[in-house]
């Protein structure tokens, strides 16, 4: 139950590593074509599946959706209705047993998830250390992949040992940290070694930081893995030209690689956030319930409110409100998924 | 329909007979007039994985099941929870859907939330009789299988009663002849006995559930139940007077190590096993193991915590004799089994005294039968103090809302973490959190049914 949004976020991730590469691999071939590095937009546009929608529209087999609709519903469709419906009621430890005829209270669990629960101080720390995590691991993502993105000695060994923060469960990557950040565990001896006194890392303000420092370890490969992904889009023609010009390694970072990189980086940014916003298993494995006030993230509230306090029906609300929060960045998402990652290139470059 | 009121009477006529040879003597297993006909059935039993012998829970499970099949003719299948949080689960789960375990073996201050949900079974006298009387149980067992006598659900299991373990030899070098009985003598003691890399106490401030057990048996020693009626009572002056102390160890008086502010139950014992502390308060039977291969076997003892509250030399009136919370675990039978009557008769099996002294020389915990404990007292020395603890165990409030209480009360002191560390925790912070806590606590309270 624990890991099933973490496993969630991920597939979330690996679907768009894989419409990253999408976008980008008709780019590399459009280019190819032409022997332009940026590919002429319309031409692009119109070879993909958007035309090939147009003409088939009137007799598409519609009915094939059915399995993957059913599906669809089942799995989200009905759970987010339920939700909706639980976060009207006053279900709690009483009225559990016989749910369905738990009395019905209008938005009384919003006005108290609101104005009485600290769904608002949770919402700001989630939001905080999310938005400061994605911004950290941005840089280091890229730095790691334009790394690793000539070949080297060893260089397969380097990008397999990113991925090891990333492919570790949670739970796993919780627990060692929750170890090493002891008063008196390892991080704090090595701080000593410098004439730092580390203090209280699982407790108090400075656990706000241990949360955001954890996650950033746990979650750069992230970015890391959907950079260099767009990274292979870049063709090698691209790079020639750029040093025929004789542009210079900020210049052509600036202004020829990272055109490219736009759409993998802005869904890397989106997906990075919603994963830390969503990110249940690390603050309950580091920190433990009770939470300390300075962690106490919306998913661990929501948690207690429902499975150990038994309000079912205040948890439902305080979830439904983190949903809008979370549709806010998944609608610029979807908005994304769209983005043409070579024209925004090629427009740059021709400039 | 026919056979399943033929199986249904035979059942019952099989109950009864049971029940009368369980009056007259201990029925052998593998009788051979089987009393009740399971043959073909399944029971399901979820209860709690034991860590500590993993290898012989599984061997037990496959007895108890060899027994029951035999005694007869039904299945009995087990399946364990690793966490409260996956037992909360597993229990909200079974409710919601009305399918699930038939026995589900609870701790014991779960059992007034599992009471709330009105998902199990309320034992009727006949019930009781199925399972062997309720005298079979020693008195303080029952008290938080419900509500009140005539509304229970709990059947006790095992009693893990909260003791003080002690380390023999430096009490001895320090001439102390006993542990003290009042929190305040027992604080002179450690203070005394604190030099060097040794405290004299040994706490586990980072726990996620020692804390509350401390606040809770000094409010309840100084007269406060914490829940009195429709009241929630934790911004009490005692209840203020129990964290002051409590914290008070750490900060004013110095006698546990400052590392404990982030240790969990097992560190503080990991530390006293090592020798370096006198005291270490709030550990169970089952801590035994742990210390008998540490540096300390030989050397240590258990004791009854004190029972006489922060500030005073005597119990005040209305305050209670509570050595420990009634702990341990209680069975209870699901509203919705189809099985309830082969239920009871296996919780008869498990809680005969023979049957609790195997539970008890496998994985040390308690009998809560009371022949077994009586026997078990007189028999070991060493586990006197525990079974006289469990004798003085006192059941948190049968209320549904006790859950988010102790919640509230161990918020308090994990809110508090950073100012132990910094060296103090003020009053003034003590009565704002509280205060906090309490309101919460009174909504929870009042949405009580």
């Amino acid at each position: 139950m624990v890991t099933t949004p973490e496993a969630r976020t991920r597939a979330d991730a690996l679907a768009a590593a894989s419409a990253a590469s999408a976008d980008a691999t008709p780019a590399r071939s459009t280019a190819r074509r032409d022997g332009h590095p940026a590919p002429s937009s319309p031409s692009r546009l119109n070879g993909r599946p958007r035309g090939a929608r147009k003409t088939g529209e009137r007799d598409r087999p519609l009915w094939m959706l059915a399995p993957g609709g059913i599906l669809m519903v089942i799995v989200i469709l009905v759970p987010l209705v339920l939700g909706l419906v639980i976060s009207l009621m006053d279900l709690d430890q009483y009225t559990l047993r016989q749910w369905v005829s738990a009395p019905f209270i209008g938005i009384s669990n919003y006005v108290e998830a609101l104005t009485k629960s600290s769904l608002i101080q949770s919402i700001g720390i989630s939001v905080g250390y999310s938005v400061l995590v994605t911004l950290v691991c941005l840089p280091i993502g890229v730095a790691a992949a334009l790394a690793t993105q000539n070949r080297f000695r060893g260089r397969g060994l380097v990008r397999s040992l990113f991925l090891v923060p990333y492919v570790l469960p949670t739970f796993v990557v919780g627990t060692v940290w929750r170890t090493m950040l002891q008063p008196d565990g390892v991080g704090n001896a090595m701080l000593a070694n410098f004439g730092i006194d580390g203090g209280l890392w699982l407790n108090g303000p400075q656990s706000y930081w241990a949360l955001v420092f954890v996650q950033i370890w746990a979650s750069w490969p992230f970015i890391y893995l959907l950079v260099l992904s767009g990274l292979q889009s870049v063709d090698a023609e691209v790079h020639e030209a750029s040093a025929l010009d004789g542009a210079g390694w900020w210049t052509k970072l600036r202004y020829v690689i990272l055109p490219y990189l736009k759409g993998p980086i802005t869904l890397a940014l989106i997906i990075s956030f919603l994963h830390s916003v969503n990110n249940f298993t690390l603050p309950f494995v580091l920190f433990g319930i009770p939470a300390p006030a300075d962690v106490n993230v919306l998913p661990v509230l929501t948690y207690i409110t429902g499975f150990q306090n038994f309000r079912f029906g205040l948890s439902a609300a305080m979830a439904v409100v983190s949903l809008i929060l979370i549709a806010i960045p998944l609608f610029i998402y979807l908005r994304a998924v769209k983005l043409d990652t070579g024209e925004d290139g090629g427009s740059r470059v021709r400039k | 329909m026919m056979k399943r009121k033929l199986v249904l009477t035979t059942a019952l006529l099989a109950a009864g007979a049971l029940t009368l040879a369980g009056c007259s003597s201990e029925a052998a297993p593998g009788d051979s007039a089987k009393p009740l006909d399971g043959a073909g059935k399944t029971l399901n039993v979820l209860t709690d994985a034991n860590t500590l012998y993993p290898e012989e829970q599984q061997k037990w499970f496959a007895d108890v099941s060899e027994q029951f099949k035999a005694k007869t003719g039904a299945q009995v299948k087990f399946e364990t929870f690793a966490t409260a949080n996956d037992e909360l689960t597993k229990i909200q789960t079974s409710v919601v859907s009305g399918q699930g375990p038939d026995i589900y073996s609870l701790g014991t201050t779960f059992t007034p939330t599992a009471y709330a949900t009105g998902a199990f079974v309320k034992l009727s006298e006949d019930d009781w009789k199925k399972v062997g009387g309720r005298d079979r149980f020693t008195e303080a067992s029952l008290g938080i299988s419900g509500p009140d006598k005539d509304n229970e659900v709990g059947i006790p299991a095992r009693s893990r009663p909260f003791v003080m373990a002690y380390n023999t030899e430096m009490l001895a070098a320090a001439g102390i002849d006993k542990p003290a009985d009042t929190w305040d003598g027992l604080l002179e003691q450690a203070k005394k006995l604190t030099h060097d890399d040794v405290y004299g106490l040994s706490i586990a401030y980072g726990d996620n559930f020692d804390p509350w057990k401390f606040i809770w048996a000094m409010s309840t020693q100084a007269g406060n139940p914490i829940i009195d009626g429709k009241k929630v009572r934790l911004d009490d002056p005692v209840t203020i007077k129990a964290y002051e102390t409590y914290f008070g160890w750490l900060t004013k008086d110095k006698v546990v190590n400052p590392a404990s502010i982030g240790w969990k139950a097992s560190q503080a014992l990991a530390s006293f096993a090592d020798g370096k502390a006198a005291f270490m308060p709030m550990v169970t039977a089952t801590s035994i193991n742990t210390l008998d291969a540490s540096a300390v076997a030989g050397k240590y003892a258990y004791a009854v915590m004190p029972t006489i509250p922060p500030g005073d030399t005597t119990r005040p009136a209305g305050g209670k004799e509570a050595a420990s919370i009634l702990s341990g675990s209680n069975f209870v039978v699901a509203d919705y089994s189809k099985n309830k009557d082969l239920s009871f008769a296996l919780i008869e099996m498990l809680t005969t005294a023979e049957a609790q002294k195997v539970y008890y020389e496998t994985f040390g915990e308690m009998p809560t039968n009371a022949d077994a404990a009586a026997a078990l007292e007189k028999d070991n020395e060493k586990l006197a103090p525990i079974v006289a603890a469990s004798k003085l165990s006192v059941g948190t409030p049968f209320s549904g809302a006790w859950g988010d209480v102790q919640l509230g009360m161990t918020n308090v002191v994990v809110q508090a973490i950073p100012s132990l560390n910094s060296g103090s925790v003020t009053t003034d912070q003590i009565v704002s959190a509280l205060k906090t806590e309490q309101e919460k606590a009174q909504s929870a309270l009042d949405r009580a049914k």
